[in-house]
């Protein structure tokens, strides 16, 4: 005992017998090597499981907001990326996110340069990253609809009078989504009712297919979702027999591809004009293309400008969904 | 625990009696609140949406391929876990210096200001700071160590900034008197006395730290949690399901672990009854600690270049920009006071319920020896439910609950009553087991019935206690509303997800602002409540 408070107070080491520098250094020595190792790995180039890398010379990221289900989009763009790496002969990797805000700020700081994005997202994500474009939008984007569902049990029958659902229990789906709550507010408002003064409040479900499995509940008697949920819902045969189709909300201009300005920086000041005549050029006839077109639900892509979006910047500002 | 059990005094006290009223009075104010007295607040028909989630319990998805997709998630949540631990003690133990008592001496005010921003992590729930994080860093997993290291961080600052208060300080003192500058006469005269307690208390937070690693996943940190998320927000029970397994595995692994560790630092064993020799269990225990921090450190590829990055720095400083001054718009002042009364009604339902059903379930789950195998069997299954019941997390339950209660406080309320219930009839059980077995005993004997001896033998002495660990978890469920409401199920944590959707970040900062002051008034009034109950 007394020759290890020696050692510790600066004494020869030599003079002391092993056992007592082994006891004092052995813990320190393996946590030192331990942590070493474990830099030396991490610098090796080793790719976060959590995270794609992130080196400013490297592939082009794309991403999506979370609008439906994360299984097909998983999917849907997975195969967009290979698309698109072996047209344009890129590295392209898709990055999955869960929620609304932070593919917005993922596209901002540029860690997303190519985002699928719906109208209010794609607008928000616009006006905080100076230089970011829109690339394309499907044909139907020109021409999107949200359908209000009902409970059977409130014995509405399908009308374009959406004034009967004020008194309702009502849910949007994801707080800022277009389709499941920005543009039915809107059309809610211009036929008089107040998007939130709803019975308690709306609710907002976080999810279009939340919002079916809550409508058919009984939990909330009206709710609203996007039109091509709606369809794929009902042909699949997913939609509960309790939950019944009310009124359809006139057009509107929804989702689009925005590139970010980094990703031009890197890649080409070309970039944008290559990624649209891709997009607008995808075949219906040709297979590979094909595929793609079918999973986005699309004829086909066509080109889109910052302008098409205007009306949807307006309502957000009033909606207090766009500072 | 052996503190919350010291025999009550018997004289009757005023205070108490204040302080039960006053509980009362602010528990049927929130179930006055929760509609409970006006109007219908079920909704039977939802009952076939529930029985699919429920029926899918015992159908969890087995594909293989879901199985890898699973099994990655898990390393990556214990990955967070062990950095985030290993981050907060880190963080702790130079915080400990800054804020305790031995630093500060007699100047009390400024050991009260260092404890005040303290609160400030502390306060907000580690889901909002990986809000926050993601905002400024990206998908990085820098954002699921950092939203764990922050706020624990803060904690172990406190805790051990007392435990290194609370030892004998003669050694301490003998070496200042020989002469030894204060850090040297800190390093050795207190720092070995409090050893034991503060690395018991480290594999506590690793504990703790996976159960946040998951619930950061929720919010889209990656791991167990997104893997959840992702299954959830199609409503693929099955998948929740096999999800919800795999974290009631890695907590009871984290569990039986953590506790195995703790109780042998509490009781050290001696080799020859000499002196103590060193156990080789809390060597390996720390040494595999040190490994899995190294792992992790590996299999995250984290690089410390990312924090100091020129691209963080531009986004911190564009968030913090913006987030200053913060928003003082009547409109949104409002919504926060009236956010912030349903966040304290939903807690205090969902602690009400929880203590209920923890007393009631006690005297089944409780471990006791020398009986059935019946009783056993009871036992187990009891503490397998409460096990699951605190696996799922509190957001899923809101949702679920949801299908068969109408919209409003109640749902959300509930779903953390369910959760905390999981986590309180654990704690209950346990102090059921440390409670005198013999006046029961000595009312079975003379012919009382099991339920009659428990009434009467066991409850009055549970009851203190009980209070005690209840009021500690209302503290955590003021904490817990917010994730909840993060997710979309009512209170102050709605408002400030909707305020980040709306990339309003000087209201963020307002709606912030209001949940460290509620937290600090909820820890508060808990202190002194249970300071009455003493």
């Amino acid at each position: 005992m007394s020759l290890a408070r020696a050692a510790r107070s600066g004494g020869p080491a030599d003079a002391l017998p092993a056992s007592a520098v082994h006891a004092f250094s052995r813990r320190t020595l393996l946590a030192a090597s331990g942590l070493a190792l474990a830099t030396t790995l991490a610098a090796c180039g080793r790719t976060s499981p959590v995270s794609g890398p992130s080196d400013p010379s490297g592939p082009l990221r794309i991403g999506a907001i979370p609008d439906q289900d994360p299984e097909v989009l998983q999917r849907l763009y997975g195969i967009v990326a290979d698309a698109l790496s072996g047209a344009l002969d890129l590295d392209v990797s898709y990055a999955p996110v869960t929620d609304y805000a932070a593919a917005v700020s993922l596209f901002r700081t540029g860690d997303l340069d190519l985002v699928w994005f719906g109208g209010l997202t794609g607008v928000q994500a616009r006006l905080q990253t100076a230089g970011a474009v829109p690339i394309a939008q499907r044909d139907i984007d020109a021409d999107f609809h949200s359908v209000f569902v009902v409970n059977a049990a409130t014995g509405l029958t399908p009308s374009d009078d959406l004034a009967l659902l004020a008194g309702r229990r009502f849910t949007y789906g994801s707080e800022t989504s277009t389709s499941g709550r920005l543009m039915p507010a809107f059309f809610l408002r211009e036929q008089g009712v107040d998007p939130d003064g709803f019975p308690g409040g709306p609710g907002f479900s976080g999810s279009h297919d939340a919002t079916l499995a809550l409508v058919a509940s009984g939990t909330y008697e009206a709710g609203v979702l996007n039109e091509q949920v709606w369809t794929s819902r009902t042909a699949e045969g997913a939609v509960d027999p309790a939950v019944v189709r009310y009124a359809r909300t006139p057009a509107y201009s929804d989702y689009h591809w925005l590139l970010g300005p980094s990703a031009v920086d890197r890649l080409g000041e070309d970039l944008p004009d290559r990624l649209t005549d891709w997009f607008t050029g995808l075949s219906a006839d040709d297979p590979g293309d094909a595929e793609v077109l079918e999973l986005f639900g699309a004829g086909s892509f066509i080109p889109t400008e910052a302008a098409n979006y205007d009306q949807i910047e307006e309502i957000g500002r009033d909606l207090g969904l766009i500072n | 625990m052996t503190a919350v059990l010291a025999a009550p005094p018997l004289h009757r006290d005023r205070r108490r009696w204040a302080w039960g009223l006053g509980g009362l009075v602010v528990l049927g104010w929130s179930l006055a609140g929760a509609g409970l007295f006006s109007g219908p607040v079920l909704n039977p028909s939802g009952l076939r949406q529930f029985g699919r989630f429920a029926a899918a319990a015992l159908s969890p998805a087995h594909d293989a391929e879901f199985l890898r997709v699973l099994a990655e998630a898990t390393l990556v949540t214990v990955a967070y876990a062990a950095l985030g631990a290993a981050l907060a003690v880190v963080l702790g133990s130079l915080g400990a210096v800054a804020v305790s008592r031995t630093t500060w001496g007699r100047r009390r005010a400024g050991w009260t200001a260092v404890r005040g921003v303290l609160a400030v992590p502390r306060g907000l729930h580690e889901a909002v700071w990986g809000l926050l994080l993601v905002n400024v860093l990206g998908l990085d997993p820098w954002v699921g160590v950092l939203a764990i290291g922050i706020p624990y961080g803060a904690v172990t600052a406190k805790v051990f900034a007392d435990l290194l208060d609370e030892v004998p300080r003669g050694g301490y003192e003998a070496l200042l008197a020989s002469g030894a500058g204060r850090g040297t006469a800190a390093l050795y005269g207190l720092l070995p006395q409090a050893a034991g307690g503060l690395l018991s208390y480290s594999f506590y937070r690793l504990e703790c730290a996976v159960r946040s690693a998951v619930v950061l996943g929720l919010i889209g940190a990656g791991g167990l949690g997104y893997q959840l998320a992702l299954s959830f927000a199609s409503l693929r029970w099955e998948q929740v399901w096999a999800a919800v397994y795999a974290l009631a595995a890695l907590c009871v692994l984290a569990d039986v672990g953590g506790r195995a560790v703790r109780r042998r630092v509490a009781e050290p064993r001696s080799a020859d009854g000499s002196r103590p020799a060193r156990d080789r269990v809390l060597v390996v225990a720390g040494l595999g600690s040190l490994a899995l921090v190294a792992w992790s450190w590996w299999f995250l590829a984290l690089s410390p270049a990312t924090l100091t990055s020129a691209r963080t720095v531009d986004q911190l400083s564009y968030v913090l920009d913006a987030a200053w001054p913060p928003a003082t718009e009547g409109d949104l002042l409002t919504a926060i006071g009236s956010a912030a009364v349903d966040t304290v009604q939903m807690s205090v339902i969902a602690i009400a319920v929880a203590t209920a059903g923890a007393v009631l379930l006690s005297g089944v789950a409780a471990r006791r020896p020398g009986t059935g195998p019946a009783r056993w069997a009871a036992g187990l299954a009891v503490r397998l439910i409460l096990l699951l019941l605190r696996a799922v997390p509190p957001p899923v339950w809101a949702l679920v609950l949801l299908f068969v209660l109408l919209p409003g406080v109640l749902p959300g309320a509930l779903a953390l009553g369910v959760y905390a219930l999981g986590v309180l009839g654990r704690l209950v059980a346990e102090a059921s087991e440390e409670v005198d077995g013999r006046p029961r005993a000595a009312l079975r004997a003379s012919g009382a019935p099991p339920l009659g001896a428990w009434l009467y033998g066991v409850l009055p002495a549970l009851g203190g206690p009980v209070l005690a660990l209840a009021l500690y978890r209302w503290e955590v469920a003021i904490r817990d509303t917010v994730l909840v409401g993060l997710l979309g199920a009512g209170g102050i944590g709605v408002l400030l997800s909707g305020r980040i959707a709306a990339f309003d970040w000087a209201a963020v900062t307002t709606v912030l602002a209001a949940i460290v002051l509620l937290t600090l008034a909820v820890d508060l009034v808990s202190e002194r409540a249970r300071a009455a109950l003493r």
